[in-house]
Order: C-alpha cells, then sequence, then structure tokens
C-alpha cells in the first residue's frame, strides 16, 4: 500500500457526488441489486437447516398415490387411464377413478401454476410405494392392453414422480429406491420395446430420461455415505449401458478400489476395455456371462460390436482366395447360421453356396439406416430371460452373474 | 477505521487513475491485506458507499464481507461473496481487465474450496459450486468475446486467453471436457490467438492438447502438448513435469519412448516400466506396470490411454515372431505360442485372430489372415511399417 499520492481528491470534486449531508439511503434489497439472483441460488442450493429456508421447501402431505383433488378434476374431465378407472365403470360416459389405483399424472411446469401445494405433493414413503404398485402392479401384471401401453403410462407416472422429488428436494437416501427401480425399468423397457414403432415408443426420449435419472442415482451415491448395497449393480449397468464412455470409465476408475474390484464393475471394465481395444471377439464372449438385466443395458451397443468384427475382418482377411466358414463366424458372433448369413448380407460381405464367407475390404459397406433389425438379433438376451418374471427384473436386488 | 480508510482511499485512487494492476492486487485474495483483521469486516457497506462510487462500492464490500468470511474459514460464504464482485468485475473498461483476472481466479479457489467443504458435511450435489462459477467466468468471457471496438489495445477481447484458461481447468475437473469445444473454437477464430502472453499461451496449448488426447487427436496432442512443453520456462519444473505427464504417452503411442535420463530429470520414472514393456513386446509386464502405479494414473487421467499401449504392444511382440522366423507366412500358433510365454493365457486362436485382423486394420501391419492355412501372409516389403507413420 505504498503508492499513496499526497493528493487528495474531496468528495465533492468527484462526478455527481451528493452533498456532504445527504447519503443515499440504500436498504439492503438494493445493495444487493443484480446480484441478488446470484446469491439467492447459492443460497437456495444449500441446505444449511435456516429459519426462513425451512419454510421455502415444500413438504408434501398428500397420503395417496393420487392427490384427491387431481382426482375429482380428471374424473370431472375424463381424464383418466383406463389403469384408473374403477372396474364396471370403464364404459360409462363418465367412468368413475379408483382412488387405490389413480397415481398422479406429470403436468408440465407452467406459470402461474402452483405445484408447491403440500396436498398435492407425495412425501417419501408414499413416493416408493407408487413406485412398487407401478412396477408390480402395472409393469408386471398380466395386461389386456400391448406393453407399448403399459410402459407409457408407467414412464409418465415415473416422471411425476420424480417432479414430487425435485420440487421437494429429496436427496440422498429418499432417493435411491426409487430412481434403483425407475433405471431398472427403463433398461428393460429399452430392450423389450426395441424395434417397436416410433410412434408407440421412442428409444431416443427413454435414452435420455435414463440417462437423466442414472447420473442422479449415481450422485446420490456419490454425496450419502453408504451403505450402498445396490452401488455394484448400478455402476456396472452404467458402464454397459454407456459403452466406450471414456466420461464413464473415468469416473468408474475414481471409485474407491474395493468397489471397483467387485466382480460386476470388474466385468463391465473388461467389456468396455475389449470395446476401447477392438476386439469384438472377446468382448462377445465376456457378454456371455452377463446377467440378463446387464445384457438389456448393453444391447444396443451389440449390433454395432457385431458389424465391428466384420469390418475388421473384411480387412484383416482381404484375399481373393479367403474362405472363412460360415459356422465359424456364427460361433464368434453368437448368432445361428442364417442370421449371420443375414447379416453378412447387409454389409455387403459376401457368402458363397458353400457357406463360405469371402471377405474383402472393397465389399464391406456400412448398412443403410433402418436396414439392421437389432430385434432379430435379441438372441444372447432372449436366451437369459428365461424364467425371469418382470417382477424379478426390476425389483431384484444384486443378481449374482452366470460364470 | 483508520486501516478500512486507507484502504478504501487507495482503492477509490486507483480506480481514479485507472490502475488495473494495482487495483488488482487491493481486490485479490493473493495480496497481504486480506489477512489483515481490521478489514475483516462482516457489514462494511456503509463505510464503501461514503467514498466509492458503484459497482465499487458494492465489489469493495463483498470483497472485504469475503476476507470476513475467509478469515471464519467459511469458504461457502466466501465463493457468494466472491460471486458478487465477480459479476461486477466486467462492467469496466478493458484497464480493469486484472481486476476481473485476479477476482475470477479466487473465485475459482473459492468455489473449489466450498465444494469440498460441503462435501465433507454430505450436502450439496458434486460439482455444483464448480458449475456455478463456470456458468459466471462464462459471461465474463462473452463480454469479453463480443467486444468489438474499434481500437485492438482497448479491446476486453485480451481477456479472453486467461478466461478460457480457468474455464478449461474447471471444465477438466468436473470431468465436462465436451464445454472446452466452444472456447476452443472462439479463440481459434480470433485474431488475437497468437499475440497473448506465452504463459497464456502455454497453459491453453496445454488444456488443449489434453482434449485432443481425450478426443484420441494424438497427433494434434503432439502437437499441442509439445509446443507448451518446449514454450513452458525453463524454471518451472512442477509445470514442465505436468505437461510431460499428457505428452508422454501420447508419443509412446506414436512410437517414441522417452530415455531414461527425461523421466529422471523429471521424476517420472513410473513411466520407465511401462516404456520398457512396450518396446520389447511384453505385455506382462505392461499390465504389471500399469497395476502398479495405477493411483498416479489414474489420478492424472492416463490410464485409459496407456491401456491403448497394449495394441502398440501386440504389434511389438508380434514383429519380433516374424523377425525370428524369417519367413513372409507366419502360422498363427506361433502368435499364440508368444503369448504364452508372456503369460498372456486367456487369449485363444480365435482371438489372435481377431487382434491380427485389428493390427492390419489400423495399418500395423501389411498382409492378410489364411484361415485356410492357419498363417498370416506379410508383404515382403515392409510389413510393419514404422509407428510413427500409422494413424
Amino acid at each position: 500500500m505504498n503508492r499513496r499520492r499526497s493528493r487528495r481528491i474531496s468528495h465533492s470534486q468527484r462526478r455527481g457526488a451528493p452533498s456532504e449531508g445527504q447519503w443515499r439511503q440504500r436498504d439492503k434489497e438494493q445493495w444487493q441489486g443484480e446480484g441478488k439472483a446470484q446469491v439467492r441460488q447459492a443460497d437456495e442450493e444449500e441446505q444449511k437447516p435456516r429459519q426462513h429456508e425451512e419454510d421455502t421447501v415444500p413438504k408434501g402431505t398428500c397420503q395417496t398415490m393420487c392427490p384427491a383433488q387431481e382426482l375429482r378434476d380428471r374424473e370431472a374431465q375424463n381424464r383418466l387411464h383406463h389403469f384408473e378407472m374403477l372396474p364396471g365403470t370403464e364404459k360409462d360416459r363418465r367412468p368413475k377413478g379408483d382412488p387405490s389405483r389413480a397415481v398422479k399424472e406429470y403436468s408440465r411446469p407452467a406459470a402461474g401454476k402452483d405445484s408447491t401445494k403440500p396436498s398435492d405433493l407425495r412425501p417419501p414413503p408414499v413416493l416408493l410405494k407408487t413406485v412398487n404398485y407401478l412396477i408390480n402392479d402395472i409393469a408386471a401384471a398380466p395386461s389386456l392392453y400391448p406393453w407399448t401401453e403399459v410402459y407409457t403410462f408407467v414412464f409418465d407416472r415415473l416422471r411425476a414422480v420424480k417432479q414430487d422429488m425435485i420440487i421437494q428436494r429429496m436427496s440422498g437416501l429418499d432417493c435411491v429406491g426409487i430412481l434403483e427401480r425407475t433405471v431398472r425399468f427403463l433398461i428393460y423397457a429399452s430392450y423389450r420395446l426395441c424395434g417397436e414403432p416410433l410412434r408407440l415408443y421412442d428409444p431416443r426420449i427413454n435414452d435420455i430420461h435414463l440417462q437423466e435419472y442414472l447420473s442422479w442415482l449415481l450422485d446420490c451415491y456419490m454425496t450419502k455415505t453408504g451403505p450402498h448395497p445396490n452401488q455394484e449393480e448400478f455402476q456396472s449397468l452404467s458402464l454397459l449401458y454407456n459403452l466406450g464412455s471414456a466420461r464413464t470409465m473415468q469416473h468408474t476408475m475414481q471409485l474407491p478400489l474395493r468397489l471397483r474390484s467387485t466382480p460386476n464393475i470388474k466385468l463391465a471394465l473388461f467389456i468396455n476395455q475389449a470395446f476401447l481395444e477392438r476386439n469384438p471377439v472377446r468382448l462377445l464372449r465376456l457378454a456371455q456371462k452377463l446377467n440378463f438385466l446387464q445384457t438389456c443395458a448393453l444391447h444396443r451397443h451389440l449390433m454395432t460390436c457385431r458389424q465391428d468384427l466384420l469390418l475388421v475382418y473384411s480387412h484383416g482377411y482381404s484375399s481373393r482366395n479367403c474362405r472363412f466358414p460360415l459356422d465359424r463366424l456364427a460361433k464368434l458372433l453368437f448368432l445361428d447360421a442364417s442370421l449371420t448369413a443375414q447379416l453378412c448380407r447387409s454389409c455387403g460381405v459376401e457368402v458363397n453356396k458353400d457357406n463360405q464367407v469371402v471377405f474383402s475390404k472393397a465389399a464391406f459397406t456400412e448398412p443403410g439406416q433402418g436396414t439392421l433389425h437389432c430385434k432379430l438379433y435379441h438372441s444372447i438376451a432372449s436366451e437369459k430371460q428365461r424364467d425371469l418374471t418382470v417382477k424379478n427384473i426390476v425389483q431384484s436386488c444384486v443378481e449374482t452373474n452366470k460364470k | 477505521r483508520r486501516v478500512l480508510d486507507v484502504v478504501k482511499e487507495d482503492v477509490y485512487e486507483a480506480i481514479d487513475n485507472r490502475e488495473g494492476s494495482f487495483c488488482a492486487e487491493l481486490l485479490s485474495f493473493k495480496h497481504p491485506h486480506v489477512a489483515n483483521p481490521r478489514l475483516q469486516l462482516a457489514s462494511p457497506e456503509d463505510k464503501c458507499q461514503q467514498v466509492l462510487e458503484p459497482p465499487y462500492d458494492e465489489m469493495v464490500a463483498a470483497h472485504l464481507r469475503c476476507t470476513y468470511a475467509v478469515a471464519n474459514h467459511d469458504f461457502v460464504e466466501a465463493y457468494k461473496f466472491q460471486t458478487l464482485v465477480a459479476f461486477q468485475s466486467h462492467k469496466e473498461e478493458n484497464w480493469a481487465l486484472p481486476v476481473m483476472f485476479a477476482v475470477t481466479l479466487d473465485l475459482r479457489i473459492f468455489a473449489n474450496n466450498a465444494e469440498q467443504q460441503l462435501q465433507k458435511k454430505g450436502k450439496g450435489q458434486p460439482s455444483e459450486m464448480l458449475e456455478k462459477a463456470a456458468e459466471q467466468l462464462m459471461s465474463c468471457f462473452r463480454v469479453c468475446a463480443s467486444d468489438n471496438r474499434a481500437g485492438i489495445e482497448d479491446s476486453k477481447k485480451w481477456g479472453m486467453m486467461f478466461l478460457s484458461n480457468q474455464l478449461f481447468k474447471i471444465y477438466f475437473k468436473i470431468n465436462k471436457l465436451h464445454l472446452c469445444k466452444p472456447l476452443i473454437r472462439a479463440i481459434d477464430s480470433s485474431n488475437l490467438k497468437n499475440d497473448y502472453s506465452p504463459a497464456q499461451k502455454v497453459t491453453y496449448k496445454y488444456y488443449v492438447g489434453r482434449k485432443a488426447m481425450f478426443d484420441s487427436d494424438f497427433k494434434l496432442a503432439e502437437e499441442f502438448l509439445s509446443y507448451a512443453f518446449d514454450h513452458c520456462h525453463r524454471s518451472s519444473q512442477k509445470n514442465k513435469r505436468m505437461i510431460l505427464i499428457y505428452l508422454l504417452p501420447v508419443k509412446m503411442l506414436l512410437g517414441h519412448m522417452p530415455t531414461h535420463q527425461l523421466l529422471r530429470k523429471y521424476d517420472l520414472m513410473q513411466f520407465s516400466d511401462v516404456t520398457k514393456a512396450v518396446s520389447e513386446g511384453n505385455l506382462l509386464l505392461l499390465n504389471e506396470a500399469l497395476s502398479k502405479h495405477e493411483t498416479f494414473f489414474i489420478r492424472c487421467g492416463i490410464f485409459l490411454i496407456l491401456e491403448k499401449l497394449k495394441i502398440i504392444t501386440y504389434r511389438n511382440l508380434f514383429k519380433k515372431v516374424y523377425l525370428l522366423l524369417r519367413t513372409h507366412q507366419l502360422p498363427l500358433e506361433a502368435f499364440l505360442v508368444a503369448l504364452r510365454m508372456m503369460k498372456v493365457e486367456d487369449v485363444d486362436i480365435d482371438e489372435v485372430q481377431c487382434i491380427l485382423a485389428n493390427l492390419i486394420y489400423m495399418g500395423h501391419i501389411k498382409g492378410y489372415i489364411s484361415h485356410q492355412h492357419q498363417k498370416l501372409v506379410v508383404s515382403k516389403q515392409n510389413p510393419f511399417p514404422p509407428l510413427s507413420s500409422v494413424s
């Protein structure tokens, strides 16, 4: 502080300065001015228990899956879903709602709409109960309706559960149970509905939401110290669903060694490594060890892996005299011979009349959009599903791997 | 009371005389004034308003409240107030750029500390505070980037590289590298890009080089990281070492192994076993070396890249087989035997074929596999092209 000038500028010489006796009175609000928004944000995000803050975090009091008001409104407006109607009244001009089966629906936040009324919000135990109902009684139950409809209903109602969680600033252990079931459901759906027409099921939308839920779940594991009995399962599902993602791998590598060395996570890491090393033979072999849900998580990448094998082999075996037995190739791809031949055809790979594959680097072509139907190649997963019910799949705790 | 008046008047004069660097010191936490308990006030607003015009009254008041918070080790509060200082810091002309630099630097540091504090209490989402700091820095960046006044000397565009570097640090920390792209694009299209200070350019190239590594663009990564290493000041041993940590794996992937002297000079002996394993084609040693120094490699974020060296190691091993057998028609069994000698037990003939096919596809081997004859047939000319010429 040694650069002091001797000349002092008196206050009155400053441009526009108020005269000595009239200091501007600014209250705290004015002082904070434009910076207020920033400060409030920081305040809100902080969870220090301060008096005025406790009053601003909404706390739900609704003890039913659907708030009473909403049920009345939707009943009056004839906006009940048939899963929510009182049995026997479905054909009526205005069906009646069944309070034990009605579930709060998702509604877009809108200006002027108060989504924080406690009577409309469900507290954590009710939310968990709701999720269990949706899984056990809707998703897993036999239905006269196609599963695409079941999915759409459950997806929407789960979204409303998420909304309640966010509005009430739920965090940590309260969320984990709900998020785990939701993630399992969406992963299963991504496999079961694969190949359905776009108007009935959009894989991209499923993916966007699945990634959000998964990301939130993994954050919960990080911020609240355990025990998290299912963490191994979900870290490995994340690795498989996001095959090849450097970001997911880096995140996993930074987990504690004890966790990283659990069988499911190790296997998922090996599979990712095989992908990065471009060794589809190894990848497909390792994939055999996955359980059903893990295979569902991985399945959308399997087409790419199989194509990759054909691409790499097209180059590695490229010669006029190449004769590679179709059966051998089928074994490597874990497909039957006819599906293998079909896959080859889609990629421009020639299969001669003696069932020998003639690889040629010039011949391989990327199959056009929509020519490969993943659903046809689902055998790796479907074989594992055998005796499992939907309820097993979504409600299970840690499933053991096939060795 | 007197100390406060002195500081305020110094700030006032610095602003009046447009002394950017001096003003920056008075608002920076690197400067010793922050340790003075007579400045650590909980409510200095009135005193500031008496002397200073907006926005400086708010800035200085927030700064003083910040010193109070830091003295109490409450970094969450400190971050809050630093936000206010930073918010005002880009409103001035470009003489105040040093102020913005000092303030945003402290903002990032406080965000870091605040996050650690919150994590210890089990509160808040991970990366929350750093993301908010990044948003603020980004708005400062936009203000600078859109400064379109005529005279280049007066332009706030000079602040762009410093802010980019701060943002890179955050994005790398929170593992959101894709957010670096718009910054890189903005700097790349700016006509100032070669005229920033050497220190800023080294930092910039370091991060862009690391991003290129992440994107598997190794030629580009080598270019940037080499620049950073060569131009990094001789006396910054620590920085040179940091750059080398990333430059080494890239160079190894391109076939250039570091010398022992280099590794010893920069205290990076963790790489020595890796280097040896790769050049010898010794997969066993490579796996051992990677697992021995796993913690270090993971912490630096290079573990996954080093795994890519496996392919190079296979290539080196198979080249040895070729040199030993001295024929252009190599039985596949031979490769399997070589792998077994390296104690690689879990690879069978199918996988050997896949590995070879991949090496051919990548251009590391010139030839083809004959399934009927169970042989790898290689070109008579240069079947194993030098690594630097591939990829």
